[in-house]
């Protein structure tokens, strides 16, 4: 059984991965790790190239350049296989299969122990027992992405890839998903998660990747997802090295961005700054929510 | 081999209302036939059709829809998967095959009395081959395209080498030094003959190791070079 196999102990590798189809380069260098117990978010735009890398981590391409390794074994080794769990952008699978069936197959495939049991209780976590019996055709989408789930799940993976794993799901789907992203997490998972939504992916993932024109534009550790960075505005003539001193940044313009953890960081720097000489006509606080970091990017 | 892949292969066909349609035609041809003097008069050439309906899903259609990609994150070897699924599509085609030639028996009893079991046995054996390679080929045409183009490149090669061999005869009845070359030279027509004889064969009446042999192991060439094609084979999602 899956059990009793080690756990992951070094996670997923990407070293300088370069993808191209034709002349169009996807893929131009992308680093990447993610460690056991960690959950990492990959966002960006439609077409960014967030499947691309995917489906290069479990060698369904195969990239131009660059390395893959998980638990220092390459990505097709049929014992990373045997600990990989993958949910598609899109289930498709015979839609005359029951969803029952179509995961007992899954099982056998992934050799799980004690099928039937096995299957029954992933139906039920998922919440669509009651559509077991029922053919894949007469599933929704939001049940496909959820039977996707059942499968990616049923030989508790270390390594988990899932490529917009909330899309057409129900609010109460969503929050599901998450739960199991967390479970996984608890267990020692690493888990990889692609999306074009921000929303869902800032609350699970303990650090997200950015995925712009082909390279990772930043990446933000959302554990400092809280802190708060502010835009001070001043008139003219301000003492630019002082205030960067100060700020931490360059002013741009007349405007100047920091970063600080407390309102009282706020305040202090305020004063600071005023104690330049520099004339503050506003001061503007945010907090650096994903939006606002990827509005920045892209 | 993997026995997962093959028992789901064979359930997919053996569940479908499709298939017991067909096979209950297989079964009242067989049957009705039976009367007639010949063996094996309409019924290998259905289980041959069914072959080529069954054996073109075995990879193409997997691998437009993405369902390849689930496949291929389980543990298993590609060219396990892609023998397995072989192995499963032509199980469902010989399943096929043998209820057929039981009702050819049934009705050999019923109408004529005497049973040559010897020359339907050797039918039977003949179009097991014969269908392992038709199932072979599929997959190794399967291996380098998707959907359904191996079985359009199938026919496009079967039908052309038929056309082929007759414009070729046709050229050398012709006067011009083309119609001089190929009457001396009778190169072209066996090489055509040859791949005709080797791809697409006609079984013979009776058995005949050397054919089976030789059947057998084309079959068995088309799947290994099919494996070593599909191994390397990107998966890209949504391929269609
Ligand atoms: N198999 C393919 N052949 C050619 N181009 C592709 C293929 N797959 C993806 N692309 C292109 O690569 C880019 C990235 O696609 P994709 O990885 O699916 O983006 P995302 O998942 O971020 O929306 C797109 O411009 C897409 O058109
Ligand atoms: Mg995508």
């Amino acid at each position: 059984m899956s059990r009793s196999l080690p756990r992951a102990e070094r996670g997923v590798q990407v070293r300088a991965l370069k993808k191209s189809f034709g002349s169009h380069a996807v893929l131009q260098g992308i680093d990447l790790d993610v460690a056991p117990g960690e959950v990492v978010g990959l966002i960006g735009p439609n077409g960014a190239g967030k499947t691309t890398l995917m489906s290069c981590l479990l060698a369904f391409l195969h990239p131009n350049a660059g390395e893959i390794t998980i638990d220092g074994l390459p990505n097709d080794d049929l014992r990373v296989r045997r600990r990989t769990g993958f949910v598609p952008e899109r289930m498709n699978f015979d839609r005359r299969a029951t969803g029952y069936s179509f995961l007992r197959y899954m099982a056998g495939l992934a050799r799980v122990g004690n099928r039937e049991t096995k299957v029954r209780a992933m139906l039920e976590r998922l919440g669509i027992a009651g559509a077991a019996d029922r053919r894949l055709s007469q599933y929704s989408r939001g049940m496909l992405q959820r039977i996707g789930m059942c499968q990616a799940l049923i030989h508790d993976p270390d390594f988990l890839f899932l490529d917009e794993p909330t899309s057409g799901l129900d609010p109460n789907g969503v929050l599901l998903v998450r739960d199991l992203i967390a479970e996984q997490k608890q267990r020692g998972a690493a888990v990889l998660l692609n999306s074009h939504q921000l929303a869902e992916v800032g609350k699970v993932c303990d650090r997200v990747f950015f995925l712009n024109r082909g390279v990772i534009g930043r990446e933000e550790t959302l554990r400092h997802a809280d802190r708060i960075v502010i835009a001070i505005t001043m008139l003219p003539g301000f003492d630019a090295n002082a205030i960067a001193r100060i700020a931490g940044n360059a002013p741009k313009e007349n405007v100047v961005i920091a970063t600080v953890e407390t309102e009282a960081d706020i305040a202090q720097m305020v004063r600071e700054v005023i104690a330049t000489g520099a004339g503050v006509i506003d001061v503007r606080k945010h907090t650096a929510d994903l939006e606002g970091i990827f509005r920045g990017v892209a | 081999m993997n026995g997962v892949v093959v028992a789901e292969t064979v359930r997919r066909c053996v569940t479908s209302i499709a298939y017991w349609a067909f096979v209950a035609l297989l079964a009242i041809i067989s049957l009705g036939l039976a009367r007639f003097d010949r063996p094996g008069t309409a019924w290998p050439s259905l289980v041959s059709l069914l072959a080529y309906i069954i054996g073109c899903t075995a990879i193409g259609p997997e691998f437009s829809s993405g369902t390849l990609q689930l496949i291929l994150t389980k543990p298993v070897n590609r060219s396990v998967y892609l023998v397995s699924r072989v192995a499963g599509v032509v199980s469902a085609i010989w399943i096929a095959a043998l209820i057929a030639f039981s009702f050819e028996l049934l009705g050999r009893v019923l109408w004529v009395g005497a049973v040559r079991l010897d020359i339907i046995g050797a039918i039977l054996i003949n179009t097991f081959v014969d269908t392992l390679l038709i199932c072979a080929l599929l997959v190794f045409f399967a291996s380098f395209t998707r959907a359904y183009f191996n079985i359009v490149i199938y026919m496009v090669l079967m039908i052309g080498l038929g056309v082929a061999q007759g414009m070729v005869s046709m050229f050398r009845s012709m006067s011009g030094t083309l119609g001089a070359w190929l009457a001396t030279h009778d190169i072209v027509d066996r090489i055509l003959a040859s791949i005709n004889s080797n791809l697409f064969p006609d079984a013979p009446p009776r058995l005949d190791w050397h054919w089976l042999l030789m059947i057998a192991s084309n079959a068995a060439i088309a799947i290994v070079a099919a494996c070593f094609i599909f191994r390397r084979r990107e998966v890209p999602y949504g391929a269609d």
